[in-house]
C-alpha cells in the first residue's frame, strides 16, 4: 500500500508530466518523470516480513491484578535485510501495559534477533488470548508500506482474586457446620493418629514408627484416622442483572471473587467444594477436593459472563437431589429481578442445609454509574430489605455486602434479619 | 422471503440496466474514435492495395525522414523546423473529439467542424505559417475543416466526367494537373490536350528538378529527382523533367474556392479541373438529371469543377516565402494501386479481395501521380545549399497522419486513442483546463482521503458506563409503589404469609403499624406531594426500629 507521501509524489509526477506538457516546459516534465522514476525504483528496495517470532510467558495463569511479563523473541530468518520492519504483539484491550512497550522498529540483518519485553497488568478475570505479532514493513523511504501478520498466540486465564476469608468469621453461627475435616474413629487416609500395626509388604516407608521398631525389633507402622469432609455448595448468579455497576465493580464480579475465596478457604481445610454457576444456563461442577478442584472452579469462575435469566429456583430444583444432606449451601446473588428465590431458600432449609445468601448489593453498585433520584433509591433499599428479610425469614443467614465492603467484612457481618 | 428476493431482483434490475445506459453512452462516444468495424485503408505503414507504403518507401529511398502521426496534429507546433517538413493528410477517416472552445472573444463556442478540432486546424495553419507543406488528399471524409481555413470547400458529392476511364469504369477519372482541362480521343485521353503545370512549366521552370533537366549524373546523384532519372549508359542516366501530369483518381468529389472567404494564406489558385461536362449527383440517386430535367428534387449539377486547389503564402508558391497546402478531391490519389500501378498490375499488393501474388482482373492504367507527388516533395525538401542540388534539406521530413486512420489491430487502436487523448487534454483551451480541474481535483482527494496506515498503539479500554435500569426510578418514586413496599415491610416485621396479610382487618393492620400517620398512609389511598412522600418514606424507614 502507498503511504501519503507515495500517493502525493505520484499525482505531483503525473501533474507536473502533464502541466508541462500543456506548456511545453520540458524540465518540468522532467521532473514529473523523475518524482514517477523514483516512486518505482524505490518500491524495488523493499523490506520483508519473513521473521520468527517466538513469545514467553511469565505464567500461564494469574489472579486477576497480577503482572504477567511476555518477552517476544525476533529473528530475521531470510538471507535479506529485513529493511524497516515494524512489531507489534496484539494484546486485549483488558490488559494495562504497565512497563515497556508491545512494538519495536526494528532492522536486522539476517540471522539477526531481537528481543521486545514488556509488562502487562491484568485488571479483568478472563480467558485471553496475546497475539497475532502485527508486521509493518516499510520502503526506504516510507513510500509503501505493506502489513501483515504471524499467527502466534499464546494464551491465559485471569483467574479472580482469592480474598482472605478468616475462619473465625464463618463460624460466627453454625460453629460446628464449617470445621472441616473432622476425624471418624476409623483408620484411612487423614491426619490424626489412631494406633500401630505391624508393617506389610505396600506400606510407605514415611508411615514406619522407627522408634516403636527400635523399642519392639519388628517393624510397625503408624495409622491414622480417617478425615471426614464437609461438602460445600457454592451457587452462583450469573444472570443478565448481575453487570449491574462499572465493569470493574458489579454484583458479578464480586460474585467470582467471594465463590472464589470461600472454595480456596474451604479446599485449604480439604473440604470438598462444589461449584453452580446459573445465569444463561446451569454449570455444575461436583463436590470434590484438592488442588485440581481448586484449578476447575477458578477456571469456571474465570469463563463467567453475565447473560440469561435462570431463577433461582429451576437450580435448587434441579441440583438439590444431589446436595448431601445437611451441607452448607452459599448463595451468593444480588437477588435482584428472582422472585422465586425465597421459595428456592426455604425449600433448602426445608431440605436441612444451611444456607447463607451473599448478595451484592446492586442498588448500590447501580448507584456508581447511573444518579438515582434519592426517594427512588431509598424506596429501592427499603424493597431490597424486605426481600432480604423475608429470606432471613425463610431461616437462610443473610449478608448484604456494600460496594466498598471487603469479603470478610461482609461474612462478619452475618445476622438475621 | 419472496418479498425479500424480489426486491433483490429489482435492485439487481436497476443495477443492470444502470450499467447497460452508461455503457450505451460510453460507446456511442467512444465509436467515434475506436471504429473497429471499418477496414484500415490509406495508411502509408500498411502495404495492401488500398495503403500508401510504395509513397513512403519512395520518400525513403530519396533520404527524406517519414514519420507517423498517431495522436493529434496538435504536435505539429512543436517541430523544430516546418520548414522542411511535410504533413500528409490523406483519407480522413473518423471524427474527433472536440470540447468547447474559447473564441477570440474570449467566449465558448461550441466547434461544429469535422475531423479535426479547431485547436487542430490552427495548429496546422501555423504549422503551414511556419513555412510547412501540406498535402491533402481528400473526397467524403473529415478533411473539410482543414479545407475551409483555406478557404477552400469539399462539396461531398460524388463527381462525374466525361474523362473517364473505359478499362476501368465511370468512378475513375483523369485529372490533367494543367489550367485548363484535358479531353478525350474516344476512350483514351487526347495528347493535344495536355498541357504543363502552371507552375513548373518549361516556360517558368521552377520547379528544382527542372534545373537538372537533361544533365547526367548517377541514379544515387539524382537524389529528390530520381523519379525523372533515366538510365543512359552502366551507372549514369540523365533527368529528363517533365510538367505534364496526367493524374488518375477514383471516387472524387468537387473542390470549390468559398466565395468571399479569406483563408489563412493569400494566393488560392486552382490547379486542376473537371471537364466542362462533369457532373454532380448531389441527392446521391444513381442518377445524373440536368438541364431540363432537372428539379428541385433532383438538384445535380453540371459543369467544370476543380479537382485540385494550392494555397500558397506567396504568388510565386516559393517554399522559402511560406507554407503551401495542396487540395487533391481524391482520398485514394496514392494509394499503392494507383501509385505504383505496374507493381499492382503485377500483384504485389493483391488484388482487392486480399488474395497477394494474383494478378488483377482489370489492369491500372500508366499514370503520373508518382511523379506529381514526388514533385511535391522534391520542392519542398530539396536542400537550397549551393552545391546540394537534388539533395534532402538537412531536416527533410514527412508526416503521414495516422490519426485518423483505424489501426488494424485494437490494442494499437487503443494505444492511439490514449495517446490522442493525452495530446488533446494537454494541447487544447478548455481541455487542458478540465485536464487541470481534473488534477487539482485528484490532488484534493488524495489529500482528503489518502491515509498513512495507523499506528499501532495499544489502548486499555476496559472503563464505559455500565449497567443500569433508569426507566424504574419514577415507578419507585410513586405512592402506589412505597405503599406496597411499606406493606410488605409490615407483614415481614410481624412475621405474616401473604394470605394472613391479605386477610387481615384494617383495624388490626393499624394497631400493628402504630403509626397514625403511617396507618392513614396504609389505609387510605390519596394524593401526596413530593415534600409529604418524603417525609412518609423517611418515616417508614425509621419504622420498625423501636
Amino acid at each position: 500500500m502507498w503511504t501519503r507521501k507515495a500517493a502525493f509524489t505520484f499525482t505531483g509526477g503525473i501533474a507536473l508530466i502533464l502541466i508541462g506538457m500543456m506548456i511545453t516546459n520540458n524540465q518540468m516534465m522532467i521532473l514529473g518523470l523523475a518524482l514517477i522514476t523514483f516512486i518505482v525504483v524505490n518500491s524495488w528496495v523493499s523490506g520483508h516480513g519473513d521473521i520468527e517470532v517466538q513469545r514467553t510467558l511469565s505464567a500461564d495463569n494469574l489472579y486477576k491484578g497480577d503482572d504477567l511479563y511476555v518477552e517476544l523473541l525476533v529473528t530475521n530468518r531470510s538471507n535479506r535485510r529485513t529493511q524497516l520492519l515494524d512489531v507489534y504483539d496484539n494484546i486485549p484491550h483488558e490488559m494495562k501495559l504497565r512497563s515497556g512497550l508491545n512494538q519495536m522498529r526494528l532492522n536486522l540483518k539476517p540471522g539477526e534477533s531481537a528481543r521486545i519485553r514488556y509488562v502487562l497488568r491484568c485488571p479483568l478475570r478472563g480467558h485471553y488470548s496475546l497475539g497475532p505479532v502485527s508486521l509493518r514493513v516499510r520502503n526506504t523511504f516510507n513510500l509503501g508500506v505493506e502489513d501483515m501478520y504471524v499467527d502466534h498466540h499464546s494464551d491465559i486465564v485471569i483467574f479472580p482474586q482469592i480474598k482472605e476469608v478468616e475462619e473465625a468469621f464463618l463460624r460466627s453461627r453454625t460453629p460446628k457446620m464449617y470445621t472441616g475435616a473432622t476425624t471418624l474413629r476409623t483408620p484411612g487416609q487423614g491426619s490424626e493418629f489412631y494406633s500401630l500395626r505391624e508393617y506389610v509388604p505396600g506400606d510407605p516407608f514415611k508411615n514406619i514408627n522407627w522408634k516403636a521398631f527400635a523399642r519392639t525389633g519388628d517393624l510397625m507402622v503408624n495409622e491414622k484416622c480417617r478425615d471426614a469432609v464437609t461438602d460445600l455448595y457454592i451457587l452462583l448468579d450469573s444472570r443478565d442483572v448481575s453487570r449491574i455497576g462499572t465493569v470493574l465493580k458489579n454484583p458479578l464480579e464480586m460474585g467470582t471473587v467471594s465463590a472464589a475465596s470461600l472454595a480456596a478457604f474451604f479446599l485449604k481445610r480439604r473440604d470438598s467444594v462444589a461449584l453452580s454457576i446459573y445465569g444463561d444456563g446451569l454449570s455444575y461442577l461436583p463436590p470434590d477436593t484438592g488442588d485440581k478442584q481448586y484449578f476447575k472452579i477458578l477456571s469456571s469462575l474465570a469463563g463467567v459472563k453475565p447473560e440469561g435469566s435462570m431463577p433461582l429456583q429451576a437450580v435448587t430444583n434441579s441440583l438439590s437431589g444431589r446436595f448431601s444432606r445437611g451441607s452448607p449451601v452459599f448463595i451468593i446473588s444480588s437477588c435482584e429481578g428472582d422472585g422465586t428465590v425465597p421459595a428456592a431458600v426455604r425449600d433448602l432449609v426445608g431440605r436441612g442445609h444451611e444456607v447463607t445468601v451473599l448478595s451484592p448489593s446492586s442498588i448500590d453498585f447501580e448507584r456508581l454509574v447511573s444518579r438515582i433520584p434519592r426517594m427512588s433509591y431509598e424506596v429501592l433499599k427499603l424493597e431490597r430489605q424486605n426481600r432480604l428479610t423475608t429470606l432471613a425469614g425463610s431461616g437462610a443467614q443473610v449478608i448484604d455486602w456494600m460496594p466498598d465492603m471487603d469479603l470478610s467484612q461482609a461474612i462478619m457481618q452475618v445476622r438475621g434479619f | 422471503m419472496a418479498a425479500e428476493r424480489t426486491k433483490n431482483l429489482k435492485r439487481i434490475g436497476l443495477q443492470v440496466a444502470f450499467w447497460a445506459v452508461l455503457g450505451i453512452l460510453l460507446l456511442t462516444i467512444l465509436q467515434n474514435f475506436i471504429n473497429i468495424s471499418q477496414s484500415e485503408q490509406l495508411s502509408a505503414y500498411d502495404d495492401d492495395w488500398n495503403d500508401m507504403s510504395a509513397f513512403r518507401e519512395d520518400i525513403k529511398d530519396m533520404g527524406i525522414e517519414t514519420r507517423s502521426l498517431v495522436s493529434s496534429p496538435l504536435l505539429l507546433a512543436d517541430l523544430e523546423d516546418p520548414r522542411n517538413t511535410t504533413f500528409v493528410v490523406a483519407g480522413v477517416e473518423r471524427d474527433t473529439l472536440s470540447f468547447p472552445q474559447f473564441d477570440e472573444d474570449g467566449f465558448i463556442t461550441i466547434a461544429t467542424e469535422d475531423g479535426y478540432s479547431p485547436s487542430e486546424v490552427d495548429a496546422i495553419v501555423e504549422f503551414v505559417d511556419s513555412g510547412g507543406t501540406v498535402i491533402v488528399l481528400e473526397d467524403f471524409g473529415y478533411a473539410g475543416s482543414i479545407g475551409e481555413a483555406y478557404g477552400v470547400r469539399y462539396s461531398g458529392y460524388q463527381l462525374y466526367d466525361t474523362n473517364f476511364v473505359a478499362e476501368l469504369d465511370y468512378n475513375y477519372i483523369w485529372m490533367c494537373m494543367q489550367v485548363s482541362p484535358c479531353g478525350m480521343n474516344g476512350t483514351t485521353l487526347d495528347p493535344t490536350t495536355l498541357d504543363q503545370h502552371e507552375r513548373w512549366s518549361d516556360v517558368t521552370g521552377p520547379h528544382p528538378c527542372s534545373e537538372l533537366d537533361g544533365e547526367s549524373m548517377t541514379f544515387k546523384e539524382a537524389g529528390l529527382c530520381s523519379h525523372h532519372w533515366v538510365k543512359s549508359s552502366g551507372e549514369l542516366g540523365r533527368i529528363e523533367y517533365n510538367a505534364t501530369y496526367t493524374m488518375l483518381l477514383n471516387n472524387v468529389t468537387g473542390l470549390e474556392i468559398v466565395p468571399g472567404v479569406k483563408g489563412a494564406l493569400n494566393d488560392v489558385n486552382v490547379r486542376a479541373v473537371t471537364s466542362n461536362q462533369a457532373t454532380v449527383d448531389v441527392n446521391g440517386d444513381g442518377q445524373l438529371l440536368i438541364g431540363n430535367e432537372q428539379s428541385s428534387r433532383t438538384p445535380d449539377l453540371s459543369g467544370q469543377f476543380n479537382l485540385s486547389i494550392e494555397a500558397c503564402a506567396s504568388s510565386s508558391c516559393d517554399p522559402d516565402e511560406g507554407g503551401r497546402v495542396f487540395f487533391i478531391a481524391d482520398g485514394s490519389s496514392l494509394i499503392n494501386a494507383i501509385y505504383d500501378y505496374e507493381g499492382f498490375n503485377n500483384g504485389d499488393y493483391g488484388d482487392k479481395n486480399g488474395n497477394y501474388g494474383d494478378k488483377p482482373t482489370k489492369t491500372i492504367p500508366a499514370n503520373d501521380n508518382r511523379k506529381w507527388a514526388l514533385d511535391v516533395i522534391s520542392e519542398s525538401l530539396m536542400s537550397t545549399k549551393d552545391g546540394e542540388t537534388g539533395q534532402p534539406a538537412e531536416n527533410a521530413m514527412v508526416i503521414f497522419d495516422e490519426s485518423r486512420h483505424p489501426q488494424n489491430a485494437l490494442l494499437a487502436d487503443s494505444y492511439n486513442t490514449v495517446y490522442f487523448l493525452l495530446v488533446y487534454f494537454t494541447g487544447e483551451g478548455l481541455a487542458m483546463l478540465a485536464l487541470f480541474v481534473v488534477l487539482f481535483i485528484t490532488f484534493e482527494g488524495v489529500l482528503l482521503k489518502k491515509r498513512d496506515p495507523e499506528p499501532w498503539r495499544h489502548i486499555f479500554s476496559i472503563i464505559y458506563y455500565g449497567f443500569g435500569d433508569a426507566n424504574r426510578y419514577t415507578y419507585y418514586a410513586k405512592t402506589e409503589k412505597i405503599r406496597q413496599v411499606f406493606l410488605s415491610k409490615v407483614r415481614n416485621q410481624n412475621g405474616l404469609t401473604r394470605d394472613e396479610f391479605h386477610a387481615m382487618p384494617a383495624k388490626e393492620l393499624v394497631s400493628l403499624i402504630e403509626d397514625p400517620v403511617l396507618a392513614k398512609f396504609a389505609i387510605e389511598p390519596g394524593k401526596y406531594s413530593l415534600e409529604q412522600s418524603v417525609a412518609l418514606v423517611k418515616r417508614i424507614k425509621a419504622w420498625g426500629r423501636r
